[in-house]
């Protein structure tokens, strides 16, 4: 019979009590999770890389301010949103072009060229977003959450989100027939 | 509507409230476009086993959290790792709490009342408030005033005899325990510094 994994709450109280080292059993929990999200909001894989790195050690750096160990991977998730964002600001004069392709090189053995341009495309119009409207797309078509929950992750309402996605799918639109 | 616009619609058929079938025949057209473009979406899985080892690498090197909490007050990080709480020096930004009895009342009887002044230095916080078992916890109950250009902040409370638990709450967001009284786990991995009276 396998062992129960150990809740993040009592991992988290574990490394606040001074055991540093069990704090690799959440970032082994989270690390593949949170990275996809990363990758489509910052549109490189290795942008991605650097954020997850980056968040955890925040997160590491600021535990004793998680209110409710319980709930560590929400929590987390929100210093992950946080430094995209910033991320997004610091680099907004640079091209996307290069990151999108770096996401879409990965994809080209899986399914073939056709596959992998309108992977590519699809990328570059999803930065071609706001962060906003970027986020909420990935949420839901690329983690495949709910309305409801993305609501309950960001803290906002549904009707909000639909409309933030509503103007995404509008401009992914005009994105995709300009540059096809 | 310009003509880049998904008709209403065929935004319901991209959430997925309704199927392609559900759409106006005027509509389908639209509405396969739109499908195409979910199907370009990339779910393929990323993954990043490097970077356990890399942030653990980090933390390795960082105070335990909970004896840094206080320090983020204002410190820039790279002055607070080499600095102590307990050497007040409001040039490196640095936040310090002290607090000072003005009525010592060692054998206070129950039910007595006490007043009691609350300090914290802080000098780039822009508000500073007392959270509480006297005020429910309400970060916003019980503001402290700045006084003067060297960020120190006090508060007089006069509070009943007995055990009370408190935390300074700086700019609305950081609950910094006060490093100068006894402090308490809280059961969420947070500290609250213990007053008795």
């Amino acid at each position: 019979m396998r062992p129960e994994p150990e809740a993040d709450g009592e991992i988290v109280r574990a490394v606040l009590a001074g055991d540093r080292e069990r704090y690799a059993q959440l970032v082994e929990r989270y690390r593949d999770r949170y990275a996809r999200y990363a990758a489509r909001m910052l549109g490189s894989a290795d942008a991605a890389e650097d954020a997850v790195q980056d968040a955890f050690v925040r997160a590491f750096d600021q535990l004793s301010q998680c209110k409710e160990p319980d709930k560590f991977v929400g929590w987390f998730f929100l210093i992950l949103r946080n430094r995209c964002f910033a991320e997004r600001r610091r680099s907004r004069t640079e091209t996307s072009l290069e990151a999108a392709e770096t996401v879409a090189a990965a994809d080209r053995t899986e399914g073939g060229a056709e596959t992998a341009e309108r992977r590519r495309a699809l990328q570059l119009a999803l930065m071609a977003l706001t962060p906003d409207q970027r986020e909420v797309f990935v949420l839901k078509h690329v983690e495949g959450l709910s309305y409801g929950e993305i609501a309950e992750r960001l803290s906002t309402s549904v009707p909000s989100l639909k409309m933030r996605m509503h103007r995404a799918y509008d401009k992914l639109r005009e994105q995709l027939r300009e540059h096809t | 509507m310009s003509e880049h616009e998904f008709h209403p619609l065929v935004k319901q058929l991209l959430d997925g409230d309704i199927t392609l079938a559900a759409l106006p025949p005027e509509l389908r057209a639209e509405g396969q476009e739109a499908l195409r473009l979910l199907a370009a979406v990339d779910r393929t899985p990323v993954q990043l086993l490097a970077i356990s080892q890399h942030v653990m690498q980090k933390i390795a090197v960082r105070p335990l959290p909970e004896r840094s909490v206080w320090r983020r007050v204002v410190a820039p990080r790279e002055v607070r790792l080499r600095i102590r709480p307990w050497l007040l020096a409001p040039a490196l930004a640095i936040a310090a709490a002290l607090i000072l009895f003005l009525r010592p009342a060692p054998t206070a009887a129950p039910g007595s009342l006490i007043t009691v002044r609350f300090v914290l230095v802080a000098p780039d916080a822009h508000e500073v408030s007392l959270a509480g078992t006297f005020n429910r916890w309400d970060a916003h109950a019980t503001p402290l005033v700045r006084s003067g250009p060297t960020g120190v902040w006090t508060a007089t409370l006069t509070l009943a005899a007995g055990q009370h638990q408190y935390a300074f709450v700086v700019d609305g967001v950081r609950w910094v325990p006060d490093p100068g009284a006894p402090a308490v786990d809280d059961g969420f991995g947070r500290r609250n510094s213990v007053l008795t009276l």
